[in-house]
């Protein structure tokens, strides 16, 4: 086979110009700037965070410590790296006249902030606003949020812990928002360093962070620093931060969510790719001759496989041009409007990788899905030319077609793994994405078949355009061939992952809303000083609405050593299942009690006596313990304050994080902590009269006291869920979209041929009404069992997100299934709508005489 | 005297159809010598293209032995079938089987595009300059008639110097004239290149103007009528039962 002489005749079929082909680009140019569109906005906040580090973190470094101070040796090093600014993190409650509200306290010193501007109303530099004034009274500047709240005017004074503050300023921006913003429980409230202490809301025992914030001296390696610093006190629960990550989290959440939504992107590719297949199948039909004619005048398979390799590779690149000028307009063109919306910084511009990697997927996509048709089309005989009466034969594709096939999905596969970087997620979706079209595939066989038999039966006697609908939607051979696989595998494919995404948002927000609450507490109230509890649990008993008071002793505490290795060895030795990392990550609760609590189920060993006495033992939690590879036994070193603790596994127990109740990793035996500073924590049950009414009453009588509602934590949450519902739904939608687009390609495909049929059953004396009904019950019937067989595929995955992601009961919701199966058969209707008029305007006698 | 271009011991082919297997070649012994002009000749379903396809190596018989130009065609796969066609065969249709998209001048250069002819458009245009269409090197089939069309065709079909030429009702679809300018080009053609010629054809006419006739019916092969002694055509035993 000679190259140029395929590529001489891939011209000249080219040359009549890409008509046939709109569906094909619009198909594959939908798909790829989903993608491109995706990763370039992901893309644009990666840049506009890495541009931004050292704003977001206010340093060229940061180092983190939990519930304590850096001691005087530890300080000394970080002073010798440049220049240090201590900064605390606590929450607290704002109080003014009976009124009170959680706020997330900042306490920070002159030098704050090295990098970046806080910007406050009034204007003013934040050492005025925070400065103490001749009565002694020092400042604060507060977010709107919680002036609004609590109905604050600038000069007012304000209750923090044990100290009023005078409201000087309203806060408008911190530099380093971001990153704090993360875990906040509350809008902010910011004094000075100085007057921290005098709130009593930092002290042993209580939870606070410290934040050591370092602008690196000139000549200052931060790597050789860093490698110093974490190797001399990385044991001592140290968090290195800086500007190169300024904010490892965010860029954790958004390259996940980036990567998922990605993945979404990729199903409507998958949807484009069914556009593509059909309209190369569309396409090749109408050359049926010309290969027949070919293959006479000598072209071998290999031949006609390369002509039309070659026209679909240049189509392929055109669409994927196409898509990938889109996916990277699309984000400049609403760049404003993006950068206002995101909570994060971002740079909006042309960003290479992520339309490369749409380009990709495209390219490989547009192959895999036009590779079927063109293993058929290679198959065609120059007999062919000679007789049409004589059933085609239907062979698989050869070795060669499949070989390759199977080669590009391997190909799309390894390309999502490593552009995403979450490998379970790609597999598992492009595996997804894989069945459904299988099962899709298959459903559309036997709709076709049912179709059939249904029209043969008693509902299509005597009842023509119920019998026409039927063999309508039958196709051709009865087998679903034609428009009813392209509308159930195209809009079906959307309308599963649109029904797969409702369904698990609807499971997840009823997790969150409903179950919830049934049996979590309405408060939870924390740094309950020792000496304060008995009066504290005197003072909630005695509330309205009060059901139940639970409370425990409150530390934290960061595993260090497990069987004499360091947590770093016995990570590296393998002891670590996938995703129980976080257990040794960082600070993990712990309490002591001499009996197990109500409702604990020991699973696994025993618990110790009550007057035990002997070698410190501790309870963990049996999923988690087995998760980091601990039995029965073993020994494990937990740095509580500074000082280890080391400790015998005495039992497993079961422990429910999701029930929202009080609940430890870690329970210690008394002996061990109970002379460690500390404080307790405490959950209210019970419904109380106004809601707030309880956060005021901890307020006015423990000043150091925080009260945290669950209800609000838990909207928090679902806001939360919402924004990530809502921008996976985007991602549904363009599939759906994409989809369309590909029924309305098949609808096109199928116009002469519904003509035809419109012109023959006008000749037999079909009113034009009759006509529509067959054409309207037609698209019906075609969007209702796309949708069907969508909602059946789309609840399995969700079922399957829901039952092992979550491990939560799924819950078959109506109110998605009914909006998917209005939303199939709208789509339908409406693109038979279109191709409506075409049939009903036919004049017999003309399309018949043109047909001869 | 050299082998025969065309032997056919037996033949028989079976088709799978929606109403079940068709039988349409049921034994079929030809030979045809070098140089002959052939015309097939038979009633509407009586085998006639199906046996000038098994000629063509176009369609696998299913039974029996097709030799074409000494070369066994039994047991060549579809490709070197093609590429078998290419080097040695011209086939003419009755609808023309023109490629829509390519020009007259491109579509006779594309067998000999297809064999790596390096100077594939000028003898292409010499071509299309014998049957009289050098005018028209430029048009695409859509642009030309029904006449013209055919003699694209049979330009194509002569550009690379087949030894044997295969035609299916070539006029079938021309008016009289222009079939009748077609005829000649054919049997111009095949004289001056010294070319074999088998023929399909429904007109008595025509088919007389043959060296040789051999009449198809039922899937297999009448006595022979024309030049006799040439040819041995009788049907296989027991293949009419």
């Amino acid at each position: 086979m000679r190259l140029s002489t395929a590529f001489a005749f891939a011209r000249r079929e080219l040359r009549g110009g890409l008509r046939s082909f709109r569906v094909f680009l619009a198909c594959l140019a939908l798909g790829v700037a989903g993608v491109a569109a995706v990763g370039s906005v992901v893309a644009a906040i990666e840049g506009g965070l890495s541009a931004k580090g050292r704003e977001l973190l206010a340093a060229d470094a940061a180092v983190e410590l939990t519930y304590r101070f850096a001691r005087p040796d530890e300080r000394a090093e970080l002073e010798r790296l440049g220049q240090v600014s201590e900064a605390i993190d606590a929450r607290g409650m704002a109080r003014i006249d009976g009124d009170a509200a959680v706020v997330q306290l900042k306490a920070v010193d002159d030098l704050y902030p090295f990098y970046g501007e806080v910007v406050l109303d009034p204007p003013m530099p934040l050492t005025q606003a925070l400065a103490t004034d001749a009565e002694g009274r020092p400042g604060a500047v507060a977010e709107v949020a919680l002036i609004t709240r609590l109905g604050l005017e600038i000069g007012d004074p304000v209750s923090l812990g044990e100290q009023t503050f005078i409201l000087r300023a309203a806060l408008l921006s911190e530099p380093d928002k971001v990153v704090a913003g993360l875990g906040a429980f509350g809008p902010r409230f910011m004094i000075a360093r100085g007057a921290a202490e005098l709130t009593g809301l930092v002290q042993p025992g209580t939870l606070f962070e410290t934040e050591y914030k370092i602008k690196l001296a000139d000549g200052v390696a931060l790597d050789t620093a860093k490698a110093q610093l974490l190797e001399q006190f990385g044991d001592a629960g140290w968090r290195w931060r800086d500007h190169r990550q300024g904010a490892p989290g965010v860029e954790r959440v958004l390259s996940q969510l980036g990567a998922f939504l990605i993945l979404v992107g990729l199903a409507a590719l998958a949807v484009g790719g069914v556009g593509v297949g059909a309209s190369v199948r569309a396409y090749l039909d109408g050359k049926t001759e010309t290969i027949a004619t070919l293959k006479t005048l000598g072209a071998d398979g290999a031949m006609v496989t390369a002509v039309y390799l070659i026209q679909i590779g240049v189509l392929a690149v055109a669409g994927v041009a196409l898509g990938v000028v889109l996916g990277a307009a699309l984000p400049l063109i609403f760049a404003d409007t993006l950068a206002a919306r995101l909570p994060v910084p971002s740079a909006f511009g042309l960003y290479p990788e992520p339309l490369i990697e749409a380009a990709v997927y495209g390219l490989l996509a547009a192959f895999l899905f036009a590779l079927w048709p063109l293993a058929r089309a290679q198959q065609i005989r120059a007999a062919g030319l000679f007789r049409d009466l004589v059933a085609p034969e239907q062979r698989a594709p050869g070795l060669g077609f499949l070989v390759a096939m199977a080669a590009l999905t391997g190909a799309i596969t390894l390309a999502a793994v490593s552009f995403t970087g979450v490998a379970t997620l790609s597999l598992g979706f492009i595996g997804g994405v894989a069945v459904a079209l299988f099962a899709l595939s298959a459903a559309a066989f036997g709709v076709g078949r049912l179709a059939r038999s249904l029209a043969r039966g008693r509902l299509g006697r005597g009842r023509l355009p119920i019998r026409l609908a039927l063999s309508g939607v039958a196709g051709p051979d009865g087998s679903g061939g034609g428009e009813t696989r392209g509308a159930v595998l195209a809009l079906g494919l959307g309308l599963t992952v649109l029904a797969a995404i409702g369904l698990v948002d609807v499971n997840l927000r009823r997790l969150v809303a409903d179950q919830l609450p049934e049996r979590a507490p309405a408060y939870f109230v924390i740094d309950i000083q020792n000496a304060d509890l008995p009066r504290f649990l005197d003072r909630v008993d005695g509330l309205d609405g009060v059901e139940r008071v639970e409370t425990a002793p409150m530390l934290r505490g960061l595993i260090t050593r497990i069987n004499g290795q360091t947590a770093e060895e016995w990570t590296e030795a393998g002891n670590i299942a996938e995703g129980y990392e976080w257990v040794l990550d960082g600070d993990r609760g712990v309490t002591y009690s001499d009996r197990p609590a109500e409702g604990t189920e020991v699973l696994e060993g025993a618990w110790w006596p009550e007057d035990y006495t002997g070698e410190p033992l501790v309870s963990f939690g049996e999923e988690q313990g087995k998760g980091i590879g601990l039995e029965i036994g073993d020994q494990i070193t937990v740095n509580v304050l500074g000082r280890d603790v080391t400790a015998r596994v005495a039992n497993f127990r079961r422990v429910e994080f999701e029930t929202g109740g009080i609940n430890f990793l870690m329970v210690m035996d008394p002996n061990v902590l109970r002379g460690a500073p500390h404080v307790h924590i405490a959950t209210l049950y019970g419904e109380e009269p106004q809601p707030g009414d309880y956060l005021r009453a901890v307020a006015a009588g423990f000043p150091s006291v925080t009260a945290i509602r669950v209800a609000e934590v838990i909207q928090r949450a679902e806001g939360v869920l919402l924004d990530v519902a809502a921008a996976a739904r985007a991602g549904a939608v363009a599939t759906l979209i994409t989809g369309v687009v590909v029924l309305i390609g098949a609808a096109a495909a199928g116009q002469r041929r519904r003509i035809y049929d419109a012109a023959i059953l006008k000749t037999l004396g079909a009113t034009r009404w009759e006509v529509l009904s067959a054409m309207t019950l037609r698209s019906a019937l075609l969007g209702l069992a796309a949708a069907v067989v969508a909602l059946g595929a789309g609840a399995a995955a969700a079922w399957a997100v829901t039952w092992y992601a979550f491990e939560a009961r799924f819950v078959f919701d109506w109110g998605t299934a009914l909006l998917i199966v209005f939303g199939g058969v709208a789509a339908t209707l409406a693109t038979g709508a279109l191709f409506a008029v075409g049939p009903l305007s036919a004049r017999p006698a003309r399309v018949l005489r043109s047909r001869e | 005297m050299s082998d025969p271009v065309i032997e056919l011991r037996g033949v028989r082919l079976s088709l799978q159809s929606k109403a079940g297997v068709v039988d349409i070649l049921r034994g079929v012994d030809l030979t045809v010598e070098k140089g002959e002009t052939v015309g097939v000749v038979g009633p509407s379903g009586s085998g006639k293209s199906s046996l000038l396809m098994v000629m063509g190596g176009l369609e696998r018989a299913t039974g029996g032995e097709v030799k074409a130009l000494g070369r066994d065609l039994t047991h060549l796969d579809e490709d070197a079938l093609a590429r078998f066609r290419r080097d040695h065969m011209g086939v003419v249709f009755q609808s023309f089987h023109l490629i829509p998209t390519m020009t007259a001048l491109e579509n006779v250069a594309a067998p000999l595009e297809l064999a790596g002819d390096a100077d594939a458009f000028d003898k292409a245009r010499m071509e299309l300059d014998g049957v009289g269409l050098g005018a028209r090197l430029d048009h695409y089939p859509a642009q030309l008639s029904g006449g013209e069309q055919q003699r694209v065709a049979l330009a194509r079909a002569a550009a690379p110097e087949p030894s044997l030429l295969l035609a299916d009702e070539p006029t079938g679809n021309l008016d009289g004239a222009t079939g009748e300018a077609i005829i000649k080009l054919i049997f111009g053609l095949a004289e001056r290149r010294g070319a074999t010629v088998v023929m399909v054809t429904h007109d008595p006419g025509l088919a007389a103007r043959c060296q040789r006739q051999v009449r198809v019916m039922d899937g297999l092969i009448d006595e022979g009528v024309g030049a006799p002694g040439a040819a041995q055509a009788t049907p296989a035993a027991g293949a009419a039962a």
